[in-house]
């Protein structure tokens, strides 16, 4: 097993679970976001029908993508859109630095998207000296306290408003002691709103690319990025290939999903369609893979690209509220996060950041089997060597004692099996953790085979 | 272009069998519309004028004018005191813009906006306080019955709005007056 | 019915009153019971950590001890375990004799639900009891109709409970989120585990009741660890041997 001086996720979850009543707090705040889209999704008769759709459609366009993707970049290109083709992270942000540099741009105002966090763009364009201002409320937030989002839709939920006030105080002059919710938005409102004035450019992820029509869509609540999106000439939107959707029915579709299950509103406050550039401006759409065709080689893993990130999988996750954003070791935290980060998680412990509740699947608008996936990776880890927690060690002794005895040979030595070996091998996982946080199972005098022989055996 | 025909070529051998197109089969909620309608507004943070709508529009813009409130207005026979200008900059200052919808949804409270409608697309946003006429006619049951109708032939820019702009991003507290219009009212004609 | 019992090895080796009360629950059904010889375990702690290899001997000792058996349905008192035993048969065995096995497998509550529906039942049992809606019951034999589907309200546990006169079934809140277990998660994963134990046992006492009662034996005795740990004021019955002391 490779050594890393990364703390692996059950060491981060411990640290997260020291502070219970913070634990409790951060639980109850994700667990109230379930609430709202239980709530939202039990007011549509057609629910059920609609996940089914939205996975079909998903399904559909990630079968037939190189087709949807030529001809959502022809469309574009007759609306005067530019279109840019890019394999992976470095070349993404390779192609939005030029764009840049050729306007001369000094700053930039980006609204959420987790795919420029997948590429680390932030601090590749600043190491070019230019200004990136990300104008959601929560992003800015994180921006300011210099950390990465620790939830994909939410991603300032890890910070309770007193040191939201305490960072804007510092960051953008706020009252010291101030932390009322309204008063600290309203703040930010201003703060960005100078931002928005004065940025030469603007850059937004995509929610759905729509392939018949060359559009692609955007979903906020706070109108940030129409507010950046509409001001300078120069806008760019970068989307992942899996963006993709054939048509408006389609996107009708996972229009009336994505924020029920995100946030149990019936739409988004805006879902803006930018189908052109601004009279006199330039519109570029950056069209990235970044591992995305390799996951595609794979049955079941092509099926985490049906993901619209809601965030519902994380907002119901059991583990996720209990562990925190960060102890995921990667940028996207929860059950989708495992199902797409991974394998790019050096401490091969992510993917066991999990019961294999199967709470997610069943919450996923798209029906992305994230249970299922999960098992997968470990089973991935497993084949590479990859194990954690000392199950190299243990988990071949736990097959062989297991498997190995004969019929008779066990049906006679429980006792003695017992005995010898479950405290070493079988018991393993019932050591350790287990006695710490618990009280150990209540030894019965005889397994049930031998109270059967007693009883009933003739 | 490398780029593009590596990826291509690369999706060509992907693992999932064909899937076939599906259809929406969804028979829209038709009963009392206005009424949905009203209620999503409502629970959006929006506020809907439904009685003599564009007599109480007008009566409230003038009241506004009068006041000297900066009042941009895309609506005919509806008078604001500021006219569009080709920089969006130009509007930072705006306190109400007033703007034609094309469609309204009742299942979501949202109405559909164009370029051509807002006259600029910065309008709906920028202002402090937007204020939307749609009229009754164009009121859809859902989205999908919405996109149907949605045509982007000749639209650059169009934008479904539910609700003024809204936030929780400070601990789940919804706070109504993010970076958009801090207060919405449709007016039904 | 002629009915082969699964008894998994956490029930067989830890928990045999379990086993006890299922075997004369379906005996005093009617039912003719049997206990083929040669059972271990499902193979889960292994595939659930990915380690297909490790689990095939043990998942294949465990088919072997059903094939060929002379039965109308092979029952297990342990949801967990007959999903993975589903799952890892079909991995590692495609024989049509292994898809005979496969198809009279039955967890209890569907058995006695679905297959073999139970009548009321005669004695009265006064006292609350709170549901422990376990996951791989819930979300992969769909024994009730989980709080994140918006399908027809169901639920088979409550609905043979609800046959015992004067129990009073309730649910904890939330109702079915997981108890933390998650098998060996429940060692590699120790904090948020005990966490999460601790907060499914709280909401369970917090309900009153005088019992946690679930279909899978691994959740409940996660959750006796963690109700002894906290003193808490509840223990945990498996459904047999409610319905075993209710017949």
């Amino acid at each position: 097993m490779a050594t890393t001086t990364t703390a692996n996720h059950a060491e981060k979850a411990e640290i997260f679970c020291r502070d219970e009543s913070r634990v409790d707090w951060h639980s109850k705040a994700l667990w109230l976001l379930r609430q709202k889209r239980d709530r939202a999704a039990s007011s549509l008769p057609e629910w059920e029908q609609l996940r089914e759709l939205g996975s079909q459609y998903k399904l559909h366009t990630l079968s037939h993508l190189g087709q949807y993707l030529e001809q959502f970049e022809a469309n574009c290109l007759k609306q005067g859109i530019q279109v840019h083709w890019a394999k992976d992270g470095a070349e993404h942000n390779r192609i939005v630095h030029e764009i840049l540099a050729k306007h001369q741009v000094k700053k930039l105002v980006k609204s959420k998207s987790m795919l420029t966090e997948e590429c680390h763009l932030n601090p590749y364009l600043e190491q070019h000296g230019i200004e990136v201002i990300d104008t959601d409320l929560g992003e800015r937030i994180i921006q300011l306290n210099k950390q990465p989002p620790s939830h994909i839709v939410v991603p300032a939920i890890h910070l309770k408003k007193e040191e939201v006030g305490e960072l804007f105080h510092e960051k953008i002059g706020t009252e010291k002691g101030a932390s009322d919710p309204t008063y600290l938005t309203r703040a930010a409102r201003q703060h960005l709103r100078e931002q928005f004035l004065s940025a030469d450019a603007a850059m937004t992820g995509v929610n759905m690319a729509i392939a018949d029509q060359g559009a692609i869509v955007v979903c906020t609540n706070e109108g940030n990025a129409d507010m950046g999106g509409n001001l300078p000439g120069l806008t760019l939107h970068s989307m992942g290939i899996d963006k993709m959707v054939p048509n408006m029915e389609a996107a009708s579709v996972l229009l009336r999903t994505l924020a029920r299950n995100a946030i149990g509103q019936p739409i988004t406050t805006y879902s803006s369609f930018y189908h052109g550039p601004k009279p006199g401006g330039e519109m570029h759409i950056i069209i990235v893979d970044n591992g995305r065709t390799k996951a595609l080689q794979d049955e079941l893993l092509a099926e985490s690209l049906k993901c619209i990130r809601c965030g519902g999988c994380i907002n119901t996750c059991p583990v996720y509220r209990r562990s925190g954003g960060y102890s995921y070791n990667y940028f996207i935290p929860g059950p989708i996060g495992i199902a797409v980060g991974a394998q790019q998680d050096d401490t091969n412990t992510t993917a066991w950041a999990c019961t294999l509740c199967g709470s997610c699947t069943y919450v996923c608008p798209t029906k992305v089997p994230l249970d299922k996936i999960i098992a997968y990776q470990r089973r991935l880890k497993a084949e590479q060597g990859k194990l954690p927690y000392g199950k190299e060690r243990y988990m071949p002794i736990v097959g062989k004692v297991m498997g190995s005895a004969t019929v008779f040979n066990c049906a006679m030595s429980v006792a003695r099996f017992s005995l010898r070996h479950l405290p070493h091998a079988m018991l393993k996982p019932f050591s350790g953790a287990w006695g710490k946080y618990r009280e150990l199972p209540k030894a019965p005098k005889t397994s049930f085979d031998t109270w059967y022989k007693q009883n009933r055996s003739k | 272009m490398s780029s593009k025909s590596d990826i291509l070529a690369a999706l060509g051998s992907g693992a999932l069998k064909p899937h076939p197109l599906p259809q929406v089969e969804i028979a829209p909620r038709l009963d009392d519309l206005v009424g949905q309608f009203e209620a999503s507004v409502k629970a959006v943070g929006g506020t809907l004028i439904r009685d003599n709508a564009l007599a109480a529009l007008q009566q409230q813009v003038a009241s506004l004018v009068a006041d000297g409130q900066q009042v941009i207005s895309q609506v005919a026979d509806v008078r604001g005191n500021r006219a569009t200008p080709e920089d969006p900059h130009a509007l930072r200052d705006i306190n109400y813009a007033v703007i034609q919808g094309e469609l309204a949804v009742a299942e979501n409270g949202a109405v559909w906006v164009t370029e051509q409608g807002a006259g600029i697309r910065i309008a709906p946003f920028i202002c402090e306080n937007l204020l939307l006429v749609v009229r009754a006619e164009q009121l859809v049951a859902n989205m999908h019955e919405a996109l149907k109708r949605v045509n982007l032939e000749n639209v650059g820019y169009g934008t479904f709005i539910s609700g003024p702009s809204k936030t929780a991003d400070i601990e789940q507290a919804l706070v109504i007056g993010a970076h958009g219009a801090c207060t919405l009212t449709v007016y039904l004609l | 019915m002629k009915i082969a019992l699964f008894i998994p090895c956490l029930v067989n080796q830890l928990m045999p009153q379990v086993a006890i009360a299922t075997l004369e629950l379906l005996e005093k059904l009617g039912h003719q019971v049997i206990l083929p010889q040669g059972q271990t375990c499902c193979g889960q702690p292994m595939t659930n950590s990915g380690c297909f290899n490790e689990a095939r001997s043990t998942v294949l000792k465990l088919l072997n001890a059903f094939k060929g058996v002379d039965c109308d349905a092979i029952v297990c008192p342990a949801a967990s375990c007959l999903v993975a035993a589903k799952e890892n048969f079909h991995e590692f065995d495609n024989s049509a004799e292994a898809q005979a096995v496969l198809n009279k497998l039955y967890e209890l509550t569907e058995f006695l639900h679905d297959i073999a529906p139970v009548g009321e039942f005669k004695r009265p049992l006064a006292y609350k009891v709170s549901m422990q809606m376990s996951c791989h019951g819930l979300r992969m034999l769909t024994l009730a109709k989980a709080t994140e589907s918006m399908t027809p309200e169901y639920n088979k546990l409550e609905a043979l409970l609800n046959k015992v006169p004067n129990i009073e079934v309730v649910y904890p809140e939330p109702h079915d989120e997981c108890c933390g277990f998650g098998g060996t998660f429940a060692m590699d994963e120790g904090a948020v585990s005990a966490k999460m134990g601790k907060d499914k046992a709280t909401a369970h006492a917090n309900t009153g009741a005088r019992y946690v009662v679930g279909y899978d034996p691994s959740c409940l005795m996660h959750l006796d660890g963690m109700i002894r740990r906290l003193k808490l004021p509840i223990e945990t019955r498996h459904l047999a041997q409610i319905l075993n002391d209710a017949i």
